[in-house]
């Protein structure tokens, strides 16, 4: 029997930082981005079927903050985040991460780059069944052959609300536990960005407030970068900056937002359609 | 609701793919092992009625049965004047004076050796046999005529010269070459056609003849000649029809194919068993992922009745569809079949193959049996999937073993338990026969609560390869009883696979053995290791009259009828066999003997509560039923070397048997000759008998183990052919539930694991599943056999042999076997799209 080549690990440029110290961008340059995409085109389809899923989209992911993706659906907001992950590939433009072009890599240095930087929620089937809830929150590491620090794990779980929890499998969780499950294991390897494809689309309302009361404070108080995807304008109200996408291209952005301001602006990137 | 089944069928081919593989390899087993043994009779069949085409009667001296074991009895000769008293009773047309038998050829010095038998027979024509000449002339003095395909392969032509040998030998001009019928020989024969004098003068008949055939003078009904002739022969002559004659002979020739028959089919029987796993698995697993869209049918209306109804059908298309190929397979595979026993050592005739509408029939039929019995519970779950399954979100976790399923798995268990140990301890094969039926169904019905359990332990070394280790073993827990059903079949094969192997080395190591009472320093036997030998009484003869040689004793084999069932005894020389062998004698004396009467081994004598002085009832072929004296009681190893329970003196023998060929002859050499030297002067002495071979006892061992290692690896090819099935069932088990874990995979992959440790993932998987079969099957293989040599064993003890080297292949091939089986699904997973599969419903 093989063993897995876990410990080999493309080099990051990361550097452990403190804790609760915004992140300092790794990079000389002066843009604090932590993601860029560029004059992204993707098309599915071919012919008189296509359809053009992104059509030149570009938008910066600022780092240290929480950035909402919002459009109607069709607009090609998942798509374009799905691309910033390195989940998909693009037909054109540029998808940067840090100072690192994904385009350029392989699928086994993308797999690698979204183990050591990346982390993720989903927003149903986040966990892996068979594994214990402590076990789901290591799982990046684990592939990698390396352990959780342990200070930084039980500081999550304690974030998290977790403890008492960890032996648990999924399926004795809430759907609230799980995705707080979720969204530690996203966390644990300390990623540059962090992904979250309508992460409470699968929850009540109260245990969703949470999750994003979560997603909020990990950049507030540990400076994690965090995209979000979601289509509800009160969970675009937790973040930082909300991005509009209509017809795969950026068409604006809302600092500061409100579930107010939100609507508005969607109700607006309706209006044409509707007309 | 047809059009439904139909239409889902048609979906769903990809996924029952496997299944149709596997009911048509099983039914290609099938239908192989029955077109084969046809095919084989048929030829049979053909061959000896060709031969006795145009006689209407034949007359033999009487004998008491035909055929023993495959081996036609030989009778007395008949004399040449009622030969003549045939010749001239009226109504009799035509008749041929025969001399026929066994005999052999050799071409420059070299045995001829076909597949089957060398006839020897004197020279024949229409009306009475098939043969006609190609080229050349019929043979006289000191002359033969050969088939033409022998002659052929032999590179013959006519003027060579050949030696023909049976009880006597002679060399013999090649003056002529025959074919029979058609055809340009026999299959897998040598034919030797020689005059009559010739014939007799080889087959130590003196003026008496084998037979007489008859051809009625016109206008007579052939069977009134039939009846005046019995009556104007008397009781010691039966006359048959010519046809009859030959259905006897070819008869005796098809009983080994009999033997082949049940022993194909009981395998292809574990073929279909395995597969039936395989079936049940399939279906359980893709109505499990279809339960949502099952739910859906029943919350539209569908009643449970027709939800059932519309799975069977869907078992019903891919069991007909599967056997139908399978059928038309198992054509194919007869031919591979017919090799492989050839190489096993089994005189099958080549010949084009027949299929009998009964064999369709039935290939059909039990492939489609199987299939719909398989399907019973899968179909009967899905019947039951209630119709707000069809709202719920997720899948419904597999059902954790019920109470009744533990209890009843383990009583049945502890009786299967008992029952072995009791029948090992009773020394009862048929109480073995039991307890290994209810161990089976011990294992079916608790495999599902013992096989996750046992994955568990196997599976611990796995954890250390990390989070692709613990998760490959995790899922090889995750469903009990589609784990079971996987871990089930192939442990089944792996089983007989053990159970035969043991079985087969300790048969080996008894047939091998056992000759430790044998004191003579080398043996002389027949090369082509006959059932009753076939060594000239020459031989014997020949390798006394040397210097070399201090004392000679040969043994000679013979059948008879055991109240209807057919036994062997051994017949020997009481004078000079203590020479050659220690003769334990626990009553009696063997010298007796000579006064006629039988010696019987221990454990008859205890079995039948035989004493000296009893009298034993004996059928012979030549003289029938016959009360001999029980004269003494042999210890148990010395029946062993003698091979048979039952010893007759070689004169006794003579009263009862017309077969006069040597099974063994035990040479004890003189004090102080060489080895080497003493070969040497043996082999020149029987140089004229090409089929006597000299062995030390070693090679006689040697020999002896190499048939039961020839059957041996025929049966284990065989049953590698269920452990294939089974194999496939750990391949479509496992695609199967990659299919239903695509979302798994796909978070599995968007949190960086890479491809190759998802390809390890699934193939540490497969590992374990065939480990955890190893496991099971060894273990229970190992146990059956030794019930089973316990329960054979009465008397005398014997040895369970375990050949650790043999299971330590069994196991390693299993292994790379399961590593093999999780190849495929573990590149289909690894290609997997990640965000195709994250995203997948």
């Amino acid at each position: 029997m093989t063993t897995p080549t876990t410990t080999t690990t493309t080099p990051t440029t990361t550097t452990p930082t403190p804790l609760t110290a915004p992140r300092p961008d790794e990079t000389p340059a002066p843009t604090p981005a932590a993601a860029r995409a560029v004059d992204v085109v993707k098309t599915y389809g071919r012919g008189e079927a296509a359809v053009r899923a992104l059509d030149s989209a570009s938008v910066t992911i600022p780092s240290g903050r929480f950035t909402a993706v919002m459009g109607p659906s069709g607009s090609g907001k998942s798509t374009l985040v799905h691309a910033l992950a390195g989940l998909d590939h693009i037909d054109s433009g540029r998808i940067l991460l840090g100072n690192t072009d994904l385009t350029t890599l392989s699928e086994r240095e993308r797999t690698l780059l979204r183990r050591e930087r990346l982390g993720f929620v989903f927003q149903a089937f986040n966990l892996v069944p068979a594994l214990t809830a402590a076990e789901n929150i290591a799982l990046p590491l684990t592939l990698a052959g390396r352990r959780p620090d342990p200070a930084w794990r039980a500081e999550l779980v304690d974030m998290l609300g977790l403890g008492g929890r960890l032996e648990h499998r999924p399926a004795q969780l809430s759907g609230g536990q799980q995705q707080r499950v979720a969204i530690g294991r996203a966390l644990v390897a300390r990623p540059d960005l962090v992904f979250a494809d309508e992460p409470t689309g699968n929850l009540d309302s109260r245990s969703g407030a949470a999750v994003l009361a979560f997603l909020r404070d990990a950049t507030r108080s540990l400076g994690q970068t965090i995209v979000m995807v979601t289509h509800d304008p009160v969970a675009a109200a937790y973040a930082d900056q909300v991005v509009f996408l209509s017809d795969g291209r950026v068409v604006d952005e809302l600092a500061a937002p409100t579930a107010e301001s939100v609507l508005a602006r969607m109700a607006r990137l309706d209006a044409p359609e509707g007309a | 609701m047809w059009r439904l089944t139909l239409a889902n069928t048609v979906a769903h081919r990809s996924r029952l793919a496997l299944t149709w593989l596997a009911v048509a390899l099983g039914v290609a087993f099938v239908a192989g092992s029955l077109v084969l043994t046809d095919t084989s009779s048929r030829l049979l069949d053909q061959q000896f009625r060709t031969s006795a085409a145009g006689v209407d009667l034949t007359v033999r001296t009487g004998a008491a049965f035909d055929s023993a074991m495959g081996v036609e009895v030989q009778r007395d000769p008949v004399p040449a004047d009622v030969a003549d008293r045939v010749a001239d009773a009226p109504g009799v047309g035509q008749v041929r004076r025969v001399a026929s038998g066994a005999g052999q050829l050799q071409v420059r010095g070299q045995v001829v050796a076909p597949k089957g038998p060398t006839l020897l027979s004197s020279w024949g024509e229409a009306p009475f046999t098939a043969y006609s000449l190609r080229s050349g002339r019929a043979p006289r003095h000191d002359e033969v005529v050969l088939d033409a395909a022998t002659a052929r392969a032999q590179h013959l032509s006519l003027g060579d010269t050949v030696t023909v040998s049976a009880t006597g030998s002679r060399r013999l001009r090649v003056v002529g070459l025959a074919g029979i019928g058609d055809a340009d020989g026999l299959p897998n024969s040598a034919v030797v056609l020689v005059d009559l004098p010739t014939a007799q003068a080889l087959l130590g008949l003196g003026s008496g003849l084998s037979s007489v055939e008859v051809v009625g003078a016109d206008g007579v009904s052939v069977p009134d000649l039939r009846s005046r002739l019995a009556t104007s022969l008397g009781a010691r002559y039966a006359v048959t029809s010519g046809q009859d004659a030959a259905a006897a002979s070819a008869d005796a020739a098809k009983e080994s194919i009999t033997y082949l028959r049940v022993v194909l089919l009981a395998l292809a029987a574990a073929g279909l068993v395995v597969g039936a796993f395989l079936i049940a698995n399939t279906f359980g697993i893709v109505l499990a992922q279809r339960s949502r869209e099952l739910a859906l049918l029943r919350a539209a209306g569908a009643t449970g009745r027709q939800v059932f109804a519309s799975v069977f059908g869907e078992a019903l298309l891919v069991g007909l569809a599967g056997s139908l190929s399978g059928t038309a397979l198992g054509v194919g595979a007869a031919y591979g079949l017919r090799g492989l026993a050839q190489g096993a050592g089994l005189a099958l005739p080549d010949g084009p193959l027949t299929v009998t509408a009964q064999t369709l029939a039935i290939s059909v039929g039990a492939g489609t049996l199987v299939t719909l019995l398989a399907s019973l519970a899968p179909a009967r779950r899905a019947a039951t999937v209630a119709p707000v399954e069809a709202m719920r979100a997720s899948d419904p976790a597999p059902h954790a073993p019920g109470r009744l399923r533990l209890v009843s798995g383990w009583v049945l268990l502890a009786l299967a338990a008992a029952g072995l140990v009791a029948a090992a301890l009773l020394r009862t094969v048929a109480g073995v026969g039991v307890g290994a039926a209810l161990l089976m169904t011990a294992l079916v019905v608790l495999g599902p609560v013992v096989a996750p359990r046992l994955a568990q332990a196997v599976g611990r070394p796995l954890d250390r390869a990390g989070v692709p280790g613990q998760l490959a073993r995790a899922s090889a827990v995750r469903n009990p009883r589609r784990t079971a059903a996987t871990v089930t079949a192939l442990a089944l094969g792996l089983a007989l696979i053990s159970f035969v192997t043991v079985l087969g080395s300790s048969a080996k190591a008894i047939t091998a053995g056992g000759t430790e009472a044998v004191t003579a320093d080398l043996l002389v036997q027949s090369s082509r290791d006959e059932m009753l030998g076939g060594l000239s009484p020459e031989v014997a003869r020949r390798v006394a009259a040397l210097p070399e040689v201090e004392a000679v004793s040969a043994v000679r084999f013979g059948h008879w009828l055991d109240k209807g069932t057919t036994s062997a005894l051994t017949a020997v020389d009481p004078a000079t066999l203590p020479r050659v062998a220690t003769v334990t004698m626990t009553g009696g004396r063997l010298s007796a003997l000579d006064r006629g009467g039988v010696v019987v081994a221990e454990k008859v004598a205890r079995e039948r509560g035989l004493r000296v002085g009893d009298t034993l009832a004996m059928t012979f072929p030549r003289d029938g039923e016959q009360h001999l004296p029980v004269v003494g009681v042999m210890s148990e190893t010395t029946a062993q070397a003698l091979s048979t329970s039952y010893v007759l003196s070689r004169a006794t023998y003579a009263a009862h048997y017309t077969e006069d060929v040597d099974a063994t002859v035990y040479v004890a050499l003189a004090r102080g000759v060489d080895e080497a030297r003493a070969r040497s002067a043996l082999s020149a002495a029987v140089a004229d008998f090409p089929n006597a071979e000299i062995r030390d006892q070693a090679e006689a061992a040697a020999a002896r183990a190499a048939a039961v290692e020839q059957v041996l690896g025929l049966v284990t090819v065989l049953l590698g052919f269920a452990v294939l099935i089974a194999l496939l069932g750990i391949t479509n088990t496992l695609a199967l539930s990659i299919v239903e874990r695509t979302r798994e995979i796909g978070l599995l992959r968007a949190v960086g694991m890479t491809r190759r440790q998802l390809r390890w993932m699934v193939r540490a998987e497969a590992v374990l599943v065939a480990a955890v079969a190893v496991v099971v099957g060894v273990v229970l293989g190992l146990g059956l056999a030794a019930a089973t040599l316990a329960g054979l064993s009465s008397g005398t003890e014997v040895v369970l042999n375990v050949p650790v080297g043999q299971l330590a292949a069994v196991v390693v091939v299993a292994v790379v076997a399961g590593l093999a089986a999780g190849l495929l699904p573990a590149r289909r997973a690894a290609r997997l799209d990640v965000l195709t599969a994250v995203t997948t419903q």
